[in-house]
């Protein structure tokens, strides 16, 4: 029943109407503000967070809620009709791709719990949370937090600029089956990438692919403020339409937060992308597990398959930075 | 040996299919920052659940099953002599100056992560750094950090394939670069300086064609 439930969440989704410019940054205030409103005192002050708090601000992890405790409120201790209007607020927040994806990373981990027993008290869409740094306004910077385990979505809201960065999507599985239907959270940052690297000549290969293994994020968790050398390809060695292919596989990232804020963030990263690199660890056969990198001057992206589970394919960690505004830091200057 | 590969097995057993976290490897991530006159090496050190037995093996000295700030002490200091960074192909003493050592009810949840900040106080034009520590377990990343704001230029980082080494030329500018610091290229700049002096000399002894004729 839930997952048909949640299913005809993804469904609607569809057919909510396109955000424009003008009126987003309102309507995700509005929606906020909604949320908010449907809870009670206590609820509000375990919510709320001073918009400096850098402590809560960087409380965000790969791991399940148990290990590393998050704050604010938990989605199973919310009622129908609070749940309701948090969903929503994410829904008006998100793009419609990126509200799937994220829908579908949720889902991933109540599957997960499943199939643990499902009595595993560390997996599950119930243990999802979400916080708020600052008071939602249009005019003064705020910040939505949500997430558990597998995802971190950190949105920094300056005026009608929706932020996304530092944000953390994985699954495990990466693969799995609501009611018949194939749920792949990542898959098109996976099929991308390889469709990528095999679109590249063999001396374009020779640069991209780095002669050792990556076993993990760089750059993860816990690693705020840091930005490594670039490796592999640069995409001004690349022709047009595999540059155009780079963007795409970029815009799963970049596209998750709103289109009017993702539009603003790919006109930022398609103007670096001369000065953007392309990097591979791994097989180039689509279904092996391969690490890649995509790192420009304004962006740190890393996807990287983990062993655990048995099939590193089955569970996937990515990273979304820019290193020059993560949490606003541009804006805002912290 | 065979008794370690009995405890990885028992620990795999125990720890369950589907957690959350990196299980049997020991994962070892450096990240290395030069500056025109020191190297830092940060060390992150996180022990899978799975291979506890064998990490409290090499540490708990005296088996009583804690770990003492004396076997901490003695374990990081392991870990600094298991390291090696030599700069301009000299060896580049690395000092702790900071670490963090998480509870043993951390690990046990598989969540701890050592933390290690070393430094040297040379830098140069080529680095190289090599990790020997535990490799039978041992997953590694090693990356250089960028430093814009210091016009920091890194060439090609070289790795061996599982990311034990790495060695990489760098410069901060050719004409910032603090000789005193970089012996290979002063020893290059005075052989040039004593080849140039001599083609000078040369020059001035040969007779002119002039003086030749007459």
């Amino acid at each position: 029943m839930l997952r048909t439930t949640l299913l005809a969440a993804v469904l609607f989704c569809g057919f909510l109407p396109a955000q424009t410019s003008s009126n987003n940054a309102s309507k995700i205030v509005d929606s906020a503000n909604a949320f908010l409103g449907s809870l009670d005192e206590g609820q509000r002050s375990k919510v709320l967070f001073d918009f400096k708090d850098a402590a809560q601000r960087v409380k965000w992890s790969n791991l399940p809620t148990t290990m590393v405790p998050r704050a604010g409120l938990k989605m199973g201790d919310l009622t129908a009709p609070q749940k309701k209007a948090a969903m929503s607020l994410l829904a008006v927040t998100l793009s419609k791709s990126g509200y799937e994806k994220v829908l579908a990373i949720v889902e991933g981990d109540e599957t997960l719990k499943a199939s643990s027993g499902g009595g595993r008290a560390m997996f599950g869409r119930d243990l999802f949370y979400i916080s708020f740094l600052g008071k939602p306004s249009v005019k003064e910077p705020w910040m939505l937090q949500f997430g558990g385990h597998h995802l971190a979505l950190n949105i920094t809201m300056v005026g009608p600029a929706g932020i996304l960065t530092p944000s953390l999507t994985a699954a495990q599985p990466a693969k799995y089956t609501v009611d018949g239907k194939t749920v792949r959270p990542l898959g098109a940052e996976n099929d991308k990438a390889f469709a990528l690297i095999n679109a590249l000549d063999e001396a374009q290969r020779k640069q991209a692919i780095l002669n050792y293994k990556v076993a993990d994020l760089v750059l993860g968790p816990g690693q705020d403020g840091k930005t490594i050398q670039p490796e592999g390809i640069k995409c001004s060695a690349m022709n047009p339409s595999q540059q155009a292919m780079l963007l795409d596989l970029v815009g799963e990232w970049a596209g998750i937060v709103n289109e009017p804020a993702a539009a603003v963030r790919m006109a930022e990263l398609k103007a670096n992308l001369p000065a953007t690199w392309f990097a591979w660890s791994g097989p180039t056969t689509n279904g092996m597990p391969a690490y890649y990198r995509v790192q420009g001057p304004t962006l740190v992206i890393e996807y990287a398959p983990q062993p655990l589970g048995g099939d590193p394919t089955m569970h996937i960690h990515t990273i979304y930075r820019d290193p020059t505004n993560d949490y606003g830091k541009k804006s805002v200057g912290h | 040996m065979r008794r370690m590969a009995v405890s990885l097995l028992l620990a795999v057993s125990l720890a369950g299919g589907a957690s959350a976290h990196r299980l049997d490897e020991y994962l070892q991530a450096t990240l290395i920052g030069v500056s025109r006159d020191s190297t830092d090496v940060e060390i992150h050190l996180t022990p899978g659940v799975a291979i506890l037995p064998i990490w409290l093996a090499v540490i708990d000295q005296d088996r009583d099953g804690r770990i003492s700030p004396a076997e901490e002490r003695a374990y990081l200091d392991r870990v600094v002599r298991e390291v090696e960074l030599r700069v301009d192909g000299v060896p580049a003493p690395l000092s702790l100056i900071e670490s963090s050592f998480p509870t043993l009810e951390v690990l046990r949840e598989g969540l701890g992560t050592l933390r290690l900040k070393l430094r040297a106080a040379r830098s140069g034009h080529h680095l190289r750094f090599e990790n020997r520590h535990l490799p039978q377990v041992s997953a590694y990343l090693v990356n250089c950090l960028e430093a814009p704001s210091d016009g920091l230029v890194v060439g090609r980082q070289v790795r061996d394939e599982a990311q034990r080494s790495i060695s990489f030329d760098y410069s901060f500018g050719a004409d910032t670069v603090p000789v005193s610091r970089a012996p290979g290229a002063f020893w290059l700049a005075a052989i040039v300086v004593l080849l140039l002096a001599r083609a000078v000399v040369t020059v001035c002894r040969r007779p002119s064609a002039a003086s030749v004729r007459r």
